[in-house]
């Protein structure tokens, strides 16, 4: 019964990625710093009281950082059996390596009021994406517009391009840059945690193979000489 | 002949040696994160984490076995006639005064607990690893069995208080985990007063 | 004086193992009295590359089995374990999936050395033979470890390639589900490739390289000149051109390993996905019977065959056009009909035809990662053509060119 229950989901949901398409929206740049754990448990601080009614990260139930967090497993919403708009909504523990730091920065600055819309909302980069505005109480709502500045004529267009701040939230637009940017980086560390020990060790595995190279480069060198002599 | 043209063999010694020794470092180096794979994983320790038993529950003169890390934990309720036969049997123990370190420094005394009516131990006989059986039948065993712990293995006996007998293959007492009273009905396996976690 | 006289120990434990097993004589024979070409250059390093990402594949692999769970509906859990859980699991399944894509490299480059120096000529014809067969089961084994993520990529990829088997007339329906054990690509599936990927073929590769360095041994090594150095020997019966593999082939292999190694590791500790070339995105999503990816392709090294068979537009046909592509490579010893082995001293055509292959080969190669556009279909069907006329002219053009003088003893 869970499983046809799941594959019914899993349809539903296919059908609402096939109708994505292709992003008509250059991405924003987002500039986190992985190192900065400050910065990762904010994130993750924000995701647990924010988007963790939905979204599960099941495979950060062991990492320590997300529990210091607030991320816990048992607070995810793992048996939930039916969802708004029939769409389970997808488990993010991986979301940064399948669409990237960038592609889930723009998404989240690219929300916009569309009364058409079962959620109230549109989105430029998914269009009729499923998902509510969840950030609207911080950043405020957006509204569409045609467009407004001189960028887009050498470039795709930027979220900004096409959307005007209707009515602030509770954070200002640099507030709201600097905690989606927190989100993005613990998003960054759910989908990679690993990284940070992982380019440690590197930098020393490659001064290592350095030295290495340097002493076999001598020793090559040493023996070669008698085959340069053998030639003669 | 030219100097340049002589081999140096100090030299070609010198490099062979000083390659092989750095190369070995790093081979041994390389070896560690696969020595390191197979220690328990994150999943695995967050599981060997300490338990809360509730005994509220446990009867005067029942056993309750709860499993922690895949083995048995007992608690034993003893009754004072239990406690009673452990001073008789002394003589015949290998370790009646626990010097083994066997258990933790708070269980080193004569009932081998930290309350005498309660005895917490490591279902694990000491000898080969099997899960004796409780037996407070007295005469159970042999006509002079006063009750305990009996291991079908292989015969080994324990008392009361886990202490084996001599005469048997197993030769320890039996294992007391580190454990603490979090209330009168509540304990806590694996974490002791002192803040240390695990079995030892 | 310049005599190495170094003198030699007396050893009696290695007099008891040499009066019992040939220890030294089996060390003399392979490598201290292997008498190798002076002349190797570049291109000879990726032979010595393949053997040892062989040995890191088969390392790393037995330690990623240990937590691997092949199953269904625990494989892509399990693999997030292992980067998340276990301790370096992140490590040795970087090293695994950089050494999948490295071994391809490598194979790719010694392939290529082999073609322009013609060490598939006579009597070279079963050791080219034996390397051709790695290479297949290479394919296999590659394949069957893709599919063991159980991620997007993992499941649709083993669903096409299975589909293959649908286009054999009359069996080939049978063979689908045959080949999956069920009646759509499953957890079964997934059981019985990992059940390959770990052992079966791992087996039959260790053979086949057996094989091939035996071959490699008895006829000894060619070079870039592609002269016989047997056929000139000194007074003392070695080759006058040809040098002790060890000590310096090996130490000459060592510095090559070391730059290979940094190569490596910087992938494996800094760019381990390579931007969805190594490891792709859709992968780091659970399999979906339900859904296919907006986009899908092969892992590169893969893409060449995959673009010729996109580039014909019928079923049976690209597939048999992609099998013969694999298969022409292995009838290239009685294509080559020209007297000499080497590029250099063959003539302007078979040049010209190499430089033809080359881009082919990369050509289709690109076009296979990409998605189909009229402009892009097209060229594939050039390159396809480019591809197969490398092969099929070759007995032609390298009997009617003129070749160079070829000279007595090697040049460098």
């Amino acid at each position: 019964m869970m499983r046809n229950l799941l594959i019914i989901f899993l349809l539903l949901f296919s059908s609402v990625l096939k109708a994505e398409g292709v992003p008509a929206i250059a991405l924003a740049q987002v500039s986190i710093d992985p190192s900065d754990v400050a910065s990762i448990k904010r994130g993750g601080k924000f995701f647990a009281t924010n988007c963790m009614s939905c979204h599960t990260m099941v495979y950060l139930r062991y990492d320590k950082i997300a529990q210091e967090a607030g991320v816990l497993y048992d607070k995810m919403p793992i048996n939930v059996a039916s969802w708004p708009f029939g769409i389970r909504p997808p488990d993010l523990s991986l979301e940064a390596d399948v669409r990237g730091d960038d592609w889930i920065y723009t998404y989240l600055h690219s929300f916009y009021q569309d009364s058409t819309r079962p959620t109230g909302v549109n989105n430029l980069l998914v269009p009729n994406t499923a998902m509510p505005d969840i950030v609207a109480p911080y950043q405020g709502t957006q509204v569409r517009v045609t467009e407004k500045g001189s960028s887009a004529l050498f470039h795709a267009y930027q979220w900004y391009d096409l959307l005007v701040l209707d009515k602030q939230g509770t954070m200002t637009p640099e507030q709201f840059d600097a905690a989606m940017t927190d989100l993005v980086n613990f998003l960054h560390y759910a989908a990679s945690p690993y990284e940070q020990q992982q380019h440690r060790i590197g930098w020393w595995v490659l001064g290592f193979m350095l030295i290495l190279l340097v002493m076999f480069y001598f020793l090559k060198k040493e023996y070669w000489k008698d085959v340069k002599k053998h030639k003669k | 002949m030219t100097p340049e043209d002589k081999i140096d063999l100090k030299r070609r010694c010198f490099l062979r040696r000083a390659t092989s020794t750095v190369g070995g470092l790093g081979l041994a180096a390389a070896s560690v994160p696969f020595f390191s794979y197979w220690m328990p994983s994150a999943d695995t320790e967050a599981a060997a984490a300490p338990i809360k038993v509730d005994i509220s529950k446990l009867t005067p003169g029942e056993q309750l076995t709860v499993p922690w890390r895949g083995m048995p934990i007992w608690v034993v309720s003893r009754t004072s006639a239990m406690l009673a036969t452990l001073p008789k049997l002394d003589s015949i123990l290998r370790d009646p005064n626990s010097l083994e370190d066997q258990q933790p420094a708070y269980c080193k005394n004569p009932h081998r607990s930290i309350k005498p009516e309660y005895f917490i131990a490591v279902g694990i006989c000491t000898h080969l690893g099997c899960v004796p059986t409780y037996r407070p039948d007295k005469g159970g065993i042999s006509p002079d069995w006063l009750g305990g712990f009996y291991c079908p293995c292989h015969g080994s006996k324990y008392d009361l208080a886990g202490r084996v007998y001599q005469g048997v293959p197993a030769p320890l007492n039996l294992k007391i985990p580190r454990h603490m009273y979090l209330s009168d009905t509540e304990i806590t396996i694996g974490e002791d007063k002192d803040g240390v976690e695990g079995a030892e | 004086m310049n005599k190495l006289t170094e003198v030699k120990k007396t050893n009696r434990f290695m007099d008891w193992i040499n009066y019992r097993y040939p220890w030294d004589a089996f060390m003399k024979k392979h490598l201290t009295e292997y008498y190798a070409p002076r002349n190797f250059n570049f291109w000879y390093y990726f032979g010595s590359f393949s053997l040892l990402v062989l040995v890191s594949q088969f390392i790393s692999g037995i330690w990623l089995a240990m937590e691997y769970a092949p199953l269904g509906d625990t494989a892509f859990a399990s693999v997030q374990h292992i980067m998340r859980e276990v301790p370096f699991g992140w490590l040795i399944r970087f090293v695994h999936t950089t050494g999948a894509s490295a071994f391809f490299i490598v194979v790719y480059l010694h392939m290529y050395r082999g073609l322009i120096y013609g060490s598939y000529k006579k009597p070279r014809e079963l050791l080219w033979l034996f390397g051709m067969s790695i290479y297949l089961i290479l394919l296999l084994e590659a394949f069957t470890g893709y599919v063991l993520p159980w991620g997007q990529m993992s499941y649709w990829g083993a669903t096409v390639i299975t589909s293959f088997a649908s286009a054999i007339p009359y069996v080939g329906k049978t063979m689908l589900i045959w080949l999956r054990g069920d009646y759509s690509v499953s957890g079964v599936s997934l059981h019985r490739f990992f059940s390959l990927h770990v052992i079966a073929i791992p087996l039959l590769l260790v053979i086949l390289v057996f094989l091939h360095l035996v071959a490699l041994h008895h006829v000894g090594s060619n070079n870039p000149d592609g002269i016989e150095i047997k056929d000139k020997k000194g007074p003392d019966g070695i080759p006058k051109d040809g040098i002790p593999f060890h000590p310096y082939y090996t130490v000459k292999d060592l510095v090559g390993i070391a730059v290979f190694l940094l190569v490596f590791f910087t992938v494996v500790f800094f760019i381990p996905k390579l931007g969805g070339l190594f490891i792709e995105k859709d992968n780091f999503i659970l399999a979906n019977p339900f859904q296919t990816p907006e986009h899908i392709a092969p892992v590169w090294y893969m893409t060449p065959f995959y673009a010729i068979l996109r580039a014909i537009p019928n079923k049976l046909m690209g597939l048999l056009a992609m099998a013969a592509a694999i298969g022409l490579m292995f009838v290239l010893p009685w294509l080559d009909r020209s007297k000499v082995r080497s590029v250099r001293y063959k003539g302007f055509w078979t040049k010209l035809a190499i430089v033809v292959f080359v881009i082919c080969f990369i050509g289709l190669g690109y076009m296979g990662l990409q998605p189909v556009t009229p402009l892009r279909a097209f060229l594939a069907q050039v390159y396809t053509v480019g591809y197969f006329a490398f092969f099929l002219l070759m007995p032609v053009y390298t009997s009617l060119e003129k070749t160079k003088p070829l000279p007595e003893q090697l040049t460098e």
